[in-house]
């Protein structure tokens, strides 16, 4: 991606062998069956996969908000997949992450959403200081000011997902997770959204890592894409590399594709 | 032609191992997450205790819940408590009949409202006003993924969404005892009045004749205890719901049920703590 240096060598998130299982009616559901893989510090990964795979659930390991069966999670140099690591620790202070639904806090406008971690992790800063942040923010999500009295239920689909955008920068993250980004949204919505994640990305120096099944979002953003197949990461490279690759099951997921055989390899 | 083949004699054997083994796994399974449930429940209760004085930090959000769960019941404590103390009273009269002087009505509709009927019925009704609403828009967070969004701002759910909520139940339940008490002893007063020929005069004297103070105590302690297993089975509940909207109804049905059955498990340990003895 053009203006953003990375370098090859720092990585800030490492899935080591990771395992994860879910216990369903069906029974036990290996849902990550060995899961390596490396993001680097200011890059923009994008993991794809077919829908119910475990893209959501790597996410949700990169931040705690699971713990995996087997492996480890280090991220910034810190092992973060123990049970109690997230007692007292900073490490979600430098990650967000945006929700597949954008996760609104209901019960508050758009403008208390926004400020709601800031208000609360900072107290005593004061409420202009916070309001210029709010209108900022929403400047850069391209929403007007006036949206920051709104409630989210006034909101359509693609405003909710900038919205809980702008929340997740107001805490100044260094790494931005993004569950499916542009699911649900009309081509150009969709499309808005993309450039947000590109913007801050050079705006904010930021590591984002996008779960995403769409393959023009994934192209547009990434700087390097991986994919998750049956609980492994298959293929990890550029966009050039998964449009060039021979590997049969990149090439029948990226052109939409049911029979494994139809794809030319 | 079918063939009336009878089963291989160790075939039946290992089936009937195999039923078995499944049977004990599964019941022993069942009694351990019960245990670890209660063991949950006892450590969240302990946290979220710990938080009240961080949630008081936020007074707009205690203020905000106590008009939602405390000041919105007031009305459907006023309906219930009303015809609890007129049923009471006419209730009183007719086991009474010739047996008992009438001017032992009020002491015995004090008593029985004060002791039991108030905080009970009281409690059983916000199970199903406070703790289900508490349960259902936890549920409805956490399907949402808003519980989550909370974590992930490193802001703990438990004192945003929980100590707010149990800290209300909390004070909200002896508030709406003590009004339910009073409406209802009002309503049995009334019923005495205009339809069981007792004198005001006689109804009101016979509710101070053994009033005790005590009595008091005995019913705000309960009404304290059953605000805590209100909402405490609320917030645990929504926060355990999964699978959309049949998880949040499931969440709530279960905050209503186990709050319900423990307000009468723990109406008999208080009163066997508590009134064993009569008061000195």
């Amino acid at each position: 991606m053009p203006g953003v240096q990375i370098d090859p060598n720092d990585e800030i998130i490492q899935l080591n062998h990771l395992r994860k299982s879910f216990w369903t009616t069906e029974g036990e559901q290996q849902v990550l069956q060995d899961v390596s893989l490396s993001i680097r510090r200011g890059e923009t990964m994008v993991i794809i996969g077919g829908s119910g795979g475990g893209k959501s659930v790597i996410l949700k390991h990169m931040i705690g908000l699971l713990q995996p069966d087997g492996g480890e999670v280090v991220v910034d140099g810190k092992v973060i997949s123990t049970p109690d690591y997230f007692d007292g620790a900073t490490i979600r202070r430098k990650m967000g992450m945006l929700f597949q639904m954008g996760a609104l806090f209901d019960s508050m406008s758009v403008g208390e959403n926004i400020a709601f971690a800031l208000r609360e992790h900072n107290p005593g800063i004061p409420e202009d200081s916070v309001d210029e942040i709010i209108a900022r923010l929403l400047g850069l999500i391209n929403l007007n000011p006036a949206f920051a009295s709104k409630m989210p239920s006034e909101l359509s689909g693609g405003m909710k997902k900038r919205v809980s955008l702008a929340r997740t920068l107001a805490v100044e993250p260094e790494i931005v997770l993004y569950d499916e980004p542009t699911t649900g949204l009309d081509p150009i919505t969709s499309d808005v959204i993309n450039d947000l994640i590109i913007d801050t990305q050079h705006q904010f120096n930021v590591t984002s890592v996008v779960v995403t099944h769409d393959m023009v979002s994934a192209f547009k953003v990434a700087d390097r894409i991986a994919m998750l197949y049956q609980g492994h990461i298959i293929f990890v490279g550029t966009p050039e590399d998964v449009r060039t690759t021979h590997n049969p099951y990149v090439q029948q997921f990226v052109r939409g594709q049911r029979k494994l055989e139809a794809v030319a390899v | 032609m079918a063939t009336n083949r009878l089963p291989d004699p160790l075939l039946v054997l290992d089936s009937l191992g195999e039923i078995t083994i499944r049977f004990v796994r599964k019941s022993f399974s069942g009694i351990l997450d019960g245990l670890a449930s209660v063991g949950g429940v006892l450590v969240m209760c302990g946290q979220i205790m710990a938080l009240f004085p961080k949630a008081l930090q936020r007074p707009d959000s205690v203020v905000k819940e106590a008009m939602r769960l405390g000041v919105a019941s007031i009305p459907l404590v006023f309906v219930t408590s009303l015809f609890v103390g007129m049923v009471a009273a006419f209730s009183a009269k007719y086991q009474f009949r010739d047996m008992v002087p009438l001017k032992y009505l009020g002491t015995s509709v004090a008593k029985l409202v004060l002791l039991e009927l108030g905080p009970v019925l009281t409690g059983l009704v916000m199970s199903g006003r406070i703790g289900s609403s508490i349960a259902a828009q936890i549920a409805t967070m956490k399907e949402k993924e808003e519980v989550d969004a909370m974590s992930v701002l490193d802001l703990q759910p438990l004192r945003y969404l929980a100590a707010p909520r149990v800290l209300v139940g909390m004070a909200a339940m002896p508030v709406l005892t003590t009004i339910s008490c009073f409406l209802a002893i009002v309503g049995a007063w009334g019923v005495c009045v205009i339809g069981l020929g007792v004198t005001s005069y006689t109804f009101l004297s016979g509710t101070r004749l053994f009033f005790s103070p005590y009595d008091v105590f005995v019913c705000e302690i309960k009404a304290l205890v059953f605000g805590l297993l209100i909402s405490l089975m609320g917030y645990y509940h929504g926060s355990q719901a999964a699978g959309g909207a049949k998880g949040v109804g499931e969440a709530t049905m279960k905050s209503v049920v186990s709050s319900s059955v423990m307000i009468l498990l723990f109406d008999f340990l208080i009163a066997f703590l508590l009134l064993r003895q009569s008061p000195t």
